[in-house]
């Protein structure tokens, strides 16, 4: 509903053009300015009579800006969370921009897990038979299945397939071929190796989440999630640094061969859980730390002859 | 844009911007911009940070479009969302240093007679009163009663602390109460009785 | 290191590049000044690789590259030139799940524009500059081949730089995108050095006030269009008849007979060459080599 100004005076209840003039010059006293204010607030044609007194140009560039920021997507809960702990604007988009971060990915990794979880899972619980392998005594833990004892070579799939699709993952991060704009990366100034670590810990992220849940299913001792984080993450970084000296997609599948023909050797030999052992584990780390640090050192290979 | 945008109301069009469409917030920026710029210009002279608001302030209507309940002028809402958008840019300027461009105790330039008539009909007793209290007490009744922010968010739009906000609303009411009370025990003119606050 | 001051702002020396048993660019010298340069040439003649390298894209397997007077080969100094280019690759691929400003506000990162207010800004210009401001909420899957070339040549502006090299960009645009991309080509703030990439004779005669032709990895040609034309004077002729004897003879547009070669057919009278006449005369004489 319109108000008009208020004033008997023949005027047609509304603004006059210079005292509009005056309010948006800012000349005009205050008590008037609260007047006009208020009548403006409620009347459609002395708004538009106002914008008028703003530089067209201006309107127009906000305008076309307004619509660029309305266009791009809001940041979830998470963001918001990440923002107030300090990440910096441009990483948090760039981390919500990751590949690995999308659904049919996501979807890949889940309908993997499942297969091979489910295999695990059924197979301890006695739906399937375990394929003629006997179950030796000293595999049994103190955590038995419902069946009363346990078959370790049920778990060969996951334990073979969890960590390689962590690897995946970060493989599709840094290997060109899975990344359709690599070229524009590349010809960016901005940090290869920044770019890299920021997918890597997205990937990282999107394929820890799922695997760690799924270990958590498959019936075993409650360690074997925890056991599995530094088999992928030193996977994860052994790829990343031979990287740098086989180049991208050479070292993901070495670094896949490496960890797959072990896993499956041990398991013919009847031994798969070594793999997580505590040996094995210490290894693990060592792999790690040393894999960081020549990543760290030879950290400016990463923005250089992608294509060849 | 779609035929028949120019004609719906301002309702309708927050309506429509609930639903996504982007025409119909081209088509609010279009109607609403001009006047929340110059609003907003005559409480914070940094053009750069009034652009930044207005840009904020379509962007919440376009976010969150269920804030507006559908109750009352589309255009107070706006404001209400803008000023307090206005505030929020002038806190990332971390603090600059700036004061209201309100005139310091200039006598109102009134352009016309009509305007004469109007201003002095309508602002009697309690406008002589406003007018009386110094600049920086107008201020901090203007920011807490016109533009209905917190003593907090005031104290940005001011430039000055919280307590100083307080302090000064206090002494605000309490002049104008001694104003008024002056002006009704003043003489009993026909001019005075003419100037009568009226119906609300 | 003293600065670079004669008017070539980019120069490649005896660049040459091998992939595999193919030879892709031999000994390949240019200049490139401020304005725009059109590198033309078939297919397969070596323009992606000579763009992708001045690009810093790839590396070269001999021959050096200088840009403003830095050099590639130091890391430090091709990150600065890469500050300073805008690059549209041939056969861009986009995430196909991105919005258009979403693709725009990522190359905006990319390109080192950290802050969220200029970055909002330059994606608003670069998306009115090509005419895509109404498609920002559209995913890149749903638009059209025409349009994703305008989102390309968008990014490569993306930040206002310096060093504009475009791989192919008229690829794919109908005849009215054509006129508006020369618009936008020739409106360019800053004067940057523009080199363009195409097979078509008639983009280089309307846009390129330079032109560079490669065949077969060689530059065969660096001039302006009128004189590439004037290099098959007196060897174009038009008749009703077509010419067996004649190097290349087709039928043209208006029903006649057009004929490049030495002999002049019975009956034809001479014509002027244009630009294509002299870029077709070039590629008979390199594939007689």
């Amino acid at each position: 509903m319109t108000s008009s100004f208020p004033g008997p005076a023949g005027a047609d209840g509304h603004v006059g053009r210079d005292l509009l003039a005056g309010y948006a010059a800012g000349t005009v006293g205050p008590v008037v300015v609260w007047s006009v204010e208020t009548h403006v607030t409620g009347c459609a044609q002395c708004r538009s009579a106002m914008s008028e007194h703003v530089d067209g140009e201006r309107l127009a560039r906000n305008r076309s800006v307004l619509l660029a920021r309305a266009a791009l997507p809001e940041g979830g809960p998470v963001r918001r969370l990440l923002c107030r702990c300090g990440v910096p604007d441009h990483l948090l988009s760039l981390l919500a921009a990751t590949p690995s971060l999308r659904r049919s990915w996501l979807l890949s990794v889940l309908g993997v897990l499942t297969v091979v979880t489910g295999e695990a899972a059924a197979v301890a619980h006695g739906w399937i038979g375990n394929g003629g392998h006997a179950s030796p005594a000293r595999y049994l833990g103190p955590h038995a299945g419902p069946a009363g004892y346990l078959h370790p070579e049920a778990l060969v799939p996951f334990l073979v397939v969890a960590p390689l699709l962590v690897l995946a993952g970060v493989a599709a991060a840094f290997v060109p071929m899975f990344d359709p704009a690599s070229r524009l990366a590349v010809a960016a100034p901005f940090h290869g190796f920044t770019l890299l670590l920021v997918r890597s810990v997205s990937a990282l992220a999107a394929a820890l989440v799922p695997v760690v849940a799924a270990a958590f299913v498959v019936p075993w001792p409650g360690w074997l999630p925890v056991a599995l984080l530094l088999p992928s993450l030193a996977l994860c970084a052994f790829a990343l640094a031979t990287a740098t000296v086989l180049g991208p997609r050479a070292a993901a599948i070495a670094a896949g061969a490496l960890w797959a023909l072990p896993a499956l050797l041990l398991a013919e030999a009847d031994v798969p859980l070594v793999i997580v052992q505590r040996d094995a584990q210490f290894s693990c780390a060592a792999v790690l730390c040393v894999c960081a640090v020549l990543l760290f050192l030879r950290r400016d290979r990463f923005d250089w002859g992608w294509m060849r | 844009m779609s035929p028949g945008i120019g004609e719906r109301d301002d309702a309708a069009l927050l309506r429509a911007v609930a639903r996504g469409d982007e025409g119909a917030l081209a088509a609010l920026y279009e109607r609403h911009a001009g006047w929340l710029t110059v609003r907003m210009t005559r409480r914070c002279a940094m053009p750069d940070v009034v652009d930044q608001a207005v840009q904020d302030t379509f962007l919440a209507l376009w976010r969150r479009p269920g804030a507006y309940r559908g109750g009352g002028d589309v255009a107070a809402f706006i404001w209400g969302v803008g000023i307090r958008r206005l505030i929020d840019a002038i806190r990332r300027e971390n603090g600059t240093r700036w004061r209201l461009p309100w005139p310091q105790a200039e006598p109102e330039v009134v352009v016309s007679a009509e305007d004469q008539v109007l201003v002095g009909i309508e602002h009697g007793r309690l406008g002589q009163a406003l007018a009386g209290l110094s600049p920086e007490l107008r201020g901090a009744i203007e920011a807490t009663v016109l533009d209905g922010l917190t003593c907090a968010e005031a104290a940005v739009l001011l430039g000055v602390a919280e307590g100083t906000v307080k302090s000064r609303c206090h002494r605000a009411r309490v002049a104008l109460r001694a104003a008024l009370a002056d002006q009704h025990n003043g003489p009993n003119t026909t001019a005075a009785r003419r100037e009568a606050w009226g119906t609300q | 290191m003293t600065l670079n001051v004669c008017s070539a702002a980019v120069r490649a020396d005896g660049l040459s590049r091998r992939y595999g048993s193919t030879l892709a660019l031999d000994e390949v010298d240019l200049t490139l000044e401020r304005g725009i340069t059109g590198l033309l040439g078939p297919n397969g003649a070596g323009k992606t690789t000579l763009l992708s390298i001045l690009a810093t894209v790839s590396e070269p397997d001999a021959g050096r590259v200088s840009a403003f007077g830095l050099d590639p080969r130091d890391g430090a100094e091709r990150v600065e030139i890469r500050r300073r280019l805008g690059y549209l690759p041939q056969e861009l691929g986009y995430y196909r799940h991105f919005t258009v400003a979403g693709f725009l506000d990522y190359v905006a990162i990319l390109k080192e524009i950290t802050d969220r207010r200029r970055r909002a800004e330059e994606v608003a210009r670069v998306l009115a500059a090509v005419g895509l401001e109404r498609r920002a909420r559209t995913r890149i899957r749903a638009l059209s081949g025409g349009l994703r070339q305008r989102l390309g040549i968008a990014q490569a502006l993306l930040g206002q730089p310096d060093l504009l090299i475009l791989d192919e960009p008229t690829a794919g645009l109908d005849p009215e995108q054509r006129l508006r991309f020369r618009e936008l080509l020739s409106g360019l703030p800053g004067d940057p050095v523009i080199v363009l990439s195409t097979h078509q004779a008639d983009d280089i005669a309307a846009i390129c006030p330079k032109v560079v032709v490669l065949l077969q990895g060689r530059v065969r040609f660096a001039g302006t269009p009128a004189e590439l034309a004037a290099t098959a004077t007196a060897r174009v002729w038009a008749g009703d008849q077509r010419n067996a004897g004649a190097h290349l003879s087709w039928r043209g547009g208006d029903n006649r007979w057009r004929h490049i070669g030495d002999q002049p057919p019975p009956g034809a009278e001479p014509v002027t060459p244009t630009v294509e006449d002299g870029y077709l005369l070039l590629s008979q004489a390199a594939s007689e080599q």
